[in-house]
């Protein structure tokens, strides 16, 4: 992105995104297809949303046997133990539209490694790991990784050993994927907290793996907003 | 690897990675017998399915979020909450209607927001110029 | 002057409590393959609409799991319901989809998510 585009000019102008989202919300509202407090829910339960959850998630699978065969199993049963019901948390009540109810956890092995992309738009699992970082949006990411995964992941810091299967899951449906990373040596007689700690987002999505003292994704560099939304 | 179905997917994926959307000052509307089946395939392609086309490493970034991205996301959100449209209507919508030029090229909840001024207009819900009026008077509201 | 109407309250009804795809379930009938079976995925047309990646056609695959039931994409992008069908995780060989995938990797997998329809026997 920032090779092919040069930066917007930095103007007190309103930009038309501004304004056309405040006339599409506001046409929406007068028209009473919904309320303005519909809208303020949602925007509520958006800010209950973050990694944390699948997080917690796999800290517990890797702690109980059980909960990891539940997990692999059945996804959206094991969310209910950390906090995330796929069906009754948000305000519709029949789970969130883009998101459905469908999270599969995929297990990774000592010869199996997990990576999540969504060729066709960029499907994610938002109710139990929040909103998608730009990187996993863009046409680049979602090009390549199906064809060149070790090169992709080897730009993120991964590489790995040829007799490790890389597996691409390509989320193109109703199912939204989480990766249960093999728990890191160096962790024994760890709580659930410490171990949640080191799964990151990065380590969710498949393009980086847990270890000890790593309690943040790598650092990137970061696009600022013009009017940033504070969540 | 054999077959030529895969043949023809391997060609097709040669094909549009030279179909990039550019501001084009000539592309005219060629004659039928211009455009062969294979060509025919590449511009009715669905502008979403970009898996496996050949791209060069980029810088992985992180991005803050506007403000109008943020809300136009819980507004499709609402909207399908609401039954004006279900997920799959919106990702044809703004994945694949918006066509190739505005699917690469502009931001993604831009497209999102389009979509959502779009379907309000296309399920008579609005009229083009209710929404052009509002607009207007929102832009107003800036000057 | 004719204005349409849309039934904005058939899924809300269908899924509330429920959530979607369960709200499916049941209505496709038995399924055309099992687990382990080894599949082609059909280059059907792609006119206007569908979530079958250019990159699978003419490609073999075992199927993995039968994840759910839903319509069709194709169908539900316009609203409609009425047919519900299969859906089949996938699992290709990498090097049955690209010829260039290197053979130090012969390992490697992809997994996908697609409508029977999609699927012929192998």
């Amino acid at each position: 992105m920032a090779e092919k585009h040069k930066p917007a000019p930095m103007v007190e102008e309103v930009s038309e995104f501004e304004v056309l989202e405040i006339a599409v919300r506001e046409l929406a509202i007068e028209k009473g297809l919904f309320t303005a407090e519909d809208h303020q829910r949602w925007t509520e339960y958006m800010h209950t949303l973050g990694p944390l959850p699948a997080a917690r998630l796999v800290a517990k699978a890797w702690l109980d046997p059980e909960f990891k065969k539940l997990a692999v199993e059945d996804g959206v049963k094991a969310s209910l133990e950390v906090g995330i019901d796929w069906v009754n948390s948000m305000p519709t009540q029949f789970g969130t539209p883009s998101d459905y109810c469908n999270l599969r956890v995929l297990e990774d092995t000592p010869k199996l490694k997990h990576v999540v992309v969504c060729t066709l738009c960029s499907c994610y699992p938002r109710p139990i790991l929040g909103q998608s970082p730009e990187w996993y949006r863009t046409p680049n990411y979602r090009r390549r990784l199906v064809r060149w995964p070790r090169q992709v992941l080897a730009e993120f810091g991964l590489q790995l050993p040829d007799d490790v299967e890389v597996r691409v899951e390509d989320s193109n449906q109703k199912s939204r994927f989480i990766v249960l990373p093999v728990r890191p040596e160096g962790t024994e007689g760890w709580s659930e907290d410490q171990l949640a700690e080191i799964v990151t987002r990065d380590c969710l999505i498949g393009v980086a793996m847990p270890k000890p003292g790593q309690t943040a994704n790598d650092p990137r560099p970061v696009r600022p907003a013009v009017n940033p939304y504070h969540h | 690897m054999s077959s030529s179905v895969r043949y023809k997917v391997m060609k097709h994926l040669e094909i549009v990675k030279q179909l990039q959307p550019s501001l084009h000052y000539e592309t005219h509307a060629p004659a039928p017998d211009q455009i062969d089946n294979e060509h025919y395939r590449a511009y009715t392609r669905m502008s979403h399915d970009v898996g496996g086309e050949p791209d060069v490493p980029i810088t992985w970034e992180e991005k803050e979020e506007e403000v109008w991205e943020h809300n136009t996301f819980v507004t499709c959100e609402v909207l399908a909450w609401r039954g004006v449209w279900n997920a799959e209507e919106r990702r044809r919508r703004q994945n694949v209607d918006v066509g190739q030029t505005q699917y690469l090229g502009l931001p993604y909840y831009g497209r999102w927001l389009l979509t959502a001024a779009r379907i309000l207009v296309d399920k008579q819900y609005i009229t083009v110029t209710e929404l052009s009026d509002k607009i207007d008077e929102v832009r107003k509201r800036y000057e | 002057m004719s204005k349409p109407h849309y039934d904005r309250e058939h899924h809300v009804k269908k899924a509330t409590g429920i959530g979607d795809p369960q709200c499916f379930k049941g209505e496709a009938g038995p399924p055309k393959f099992k687990v382990g079976d080894k599949v082609r995925v059909r280059d059907l047309p792609d006119i206007f609409y569908s979530r079958t990646q250019v990159y699978t056609r003419g490609a073999e695959a075992t199927v993995a799991e039968l994840v759910y039931e839903s319509p069709a994409p194709e169908d539900e992008a316009w609203d409609n319901t009425e047919k519900v069908v299969w859906f089949y995780s996938l699992i290709f060989k990498q090097k049955d989809l690209w010829p260039d995938y290197p053979d130090a990797f012969a390992n490697d997998t992809l997994e996908t998510e697609l409508p029977e329809r999609w699927l012929e026997p192998l």
